[in-house]
């Protein structure tokens, strides 16, 4: 891998490649060591942490949907202290110099401003504030889809932290275009898009759904042309750096992101069927920008070309 | 643990719906212990997620992985389609496995395995038997009828009995596991049990086991997207020590006063 082609500023977190293992996929990292090379990550983005542990959701909570999943976790999390005080050092002493990104939500404008400020440490080199679970009440999707909510929130963790702040958008709404601008202009770093988009399964033999949550986020290569629409319209709605996730399972795939607009992209459910996904996807991105003879991944950035 | 893609060595229909695989990986085959599993996958099917399959049995020297499994949806039908030398994607091994320290006291095993549960209790008698041959487990098989005898083929050479309840009573005790531990219990003297079944089943004769004070593990099985403790979606709270286990990373096995109310 050249990581001269690929080294990837993004709004301030230095990466080796452009790419992501993505929140709620990608444990701590950590979990991953046996299956790829942690320093060849881009940067870990952490499972969504919240202000007190929280258990998850009742029941079965995964589905398996056609090229895709289904999950309603609900932010099973051990808590930002417990991060803090067990977690983070663990992580720090085995993933080497590779970037970090702290994934939290919380239930009040103030307690995402008190866990911006917690995180707000070494060893942590930037913060993706979850504004868009689709599964729990308190896991951001009511600031998610609300532009003013967004913003409020956006502004309560940029001024209580000195870190990169990327946003993670929900694509359960009419116009992506308009939550990014509140965003942007409310302070925010970054926009990452997209969370999973709501869905339900039926059991046709109880008549029941199948997810104990009733519905869930969907996930997986069937979201892949919903997100890269939605990266396109972000992108050209904001100046500010977008990480594009949603289905990336191929380094093909995340060209696609990175034409539609995405400075980086993020690799989710795919993690659990490849484990050594997200190391294998920048690989691919290194071998295609060799084959067309590009030097850099950011000469891919933006540039689908429309008529 | 680690992903090997292996050729596929047998396929093979043991009764209407349970197939036995045989695949070569040679490096998983190495370090797979009983009670742990696998996760499958067939790179050209047309299911997303792999498919957790416990460990029925290894053979280091062949490099040869055994499951069985029963075909109960699409992936596990596309599994059921495919022909040795064909080639699948395993990664493993995951979890723990059972623990066999107890056991250093010589005393009997009793092993219980249902339905198809009972696959990865071959390869925990193989381990039993050769570490103590001269009590060899005893293991009370719970099947639904006498289509699924097979069982006792892979079973016979690695214990002392094999207790058979059907559901339908075309073969051994006619009811269910619970119903024939008692005798079992009263015939052998009993030290540890370990069982792997529906969660129905196991709560039953785990209690029983507990009531009469022994040790007892139990294999839980849940939907999981990952197996490596990543997606949550196979947690639970551990009812004595209050923690919050991943099945896949932390078990499957766990003590069964972990998992049931005493």
């Amino acid at each position: 891998m050249n990581f001269a082609r690929l080294a990837t500023d993004f709004a301030g977190i230095k990466m080796k490649t452009p790419v992501m293992g993505a929140s709620g996929t990608f444990g701590f990292g950590i979990e991953y060591k046996d299956f790829l090379a942690l320093d060849r990550v881009g940067a870990i983005i952490s499972k969504g942490l919240t202000p007190l542990p929280r258990a998850g959701n009742e029941g079965v909570r995964i589905a398996e949907t056609p090229g895709g999943m289904l999950n309603c976790i609900g932010l099973e999390n051990p808590g930002i202290d417990s991060f803090l005080a067990e977690i983070l050092p663990r992580v720090r002493e085995q993933v080497g110099d590779t970037a970090f990104i702290a994934n939290f939500s919380a239930g009040t404008v103030e307690d995402y401003g008190m866990m911006a400020a917690k995180l707000d440490v070494d060893g942590v080199d930037g913060v993706e504030v979850n504004i868009s679970c689709p599964n729990v009440r308190e896991g951001g999707i009511v600031f998610g889809t609300d532009p003013k909510a967004a913003a409020a929130v956006t502004e309560a963790v940029r001024k209580n932290t000195g870190k990169p702040v990327i946003v993670k958008l929900s694509p359960n709404v009419t116009d992506i275009a308009v939550m990014a601008k509140a965003v942007e202009e409310a302070g925010a770093d970054a926009i990452a898009l997209i969370n999973t988009l709501t869905g339900m399964v039926i059991d046709t033999k109880s008549w029941r759904p199948l997810l104990g949550n009733v519905t869930g986020g969907l996930s997986g290569p069937a979201v892949k042309p919903i997100a890269v629409r939605m990266v396109w319209q972000a992108a050209n709605a904001v100046r500010i750096p977008v990480l594009g996730l949603g289905g990336i399972a191929s380094g093909e795939d995340a060209v696609e992101f990175l034409l539609a607009g995405a400075s980086a992209v993020a690799v989710g459910a795919e993690n659990f069927v490849h484990p050594d996904a997200v190391e294998r996807v920048a690989e691919d991105i290194d071998a295609y920008l060799e084959a067309r003879g590009l030097t850099h991944v950011s000469q891919l950035v933006g540039k689908v070309k429309i008529g | 643990m680690l992903v090997e893609v292996g050729a596929i060595v047998e396929n093979d229909i043991l009764s209407d719906d349970v197939r036995s695989m045989v695949i070569y990986v040679p490096e998983i085959a190495a370090q797979a212990e009983p009670g742990q599993f696998v996760m499958v996958k067939n790179e050209n099917g047309g299911t997303f997620l792999r498919r957790p399959f416990g460990v029925a049995d290894v053979d280091r020297n062949s490099g040869r992985l055994l499951l069985i499994y029963r075909v109960a949806g699409k992936g596990t039908r596309e599994l059921a389609a495919l022909e040795p030398t064909m080639e699948i994607s395993v990664e493993g091994p995951l979890g723990g496995g059972f623990r066999f320290d107890a056991e250093s006291d010589g005393k009997r095993t009793l092993l219980i395995g249902g339905g198809v549960g009972v696959a990865p209790m071959i390869y925990a008698a193989r381990r039993l038997a050769e570490e103590n041959p001269a009590a060899k487990p005893v293991f009370l098989l719970g099947i639904r009828s006498e289509n699924e005898l097979f069982w006792q083929d892979y079973l016979q050479d690695f214990t002392e009995e094999i207790i058979v309840t059907t559901n339908d009573g075309t073969a051994g005790i006619k009811g269910f596991a619970i119903d024939a531990l008692p005798a079992v219990l009263d015939k052998y003297d009993i030290a540890h049990i370990k069982i792997c079944g529906p969660t129905i089943m196991m709560e039953g004769l785990a209690k029983l086991a507990m009531a009469r004070g022994i040790e007892c593990q139990v294999s839980l099985e849940k939907r999981m997207a990952c197996g490596i403790g990543v997606c949550l979606g196979c947690t639970f709270e551990g009812r004595v020590s209050g923690r919050r286990w991943k099945i896949c990373h932390d078990g499957p096995v766990f003590p069964a006063e972990e998992v049931f109310e005493q």
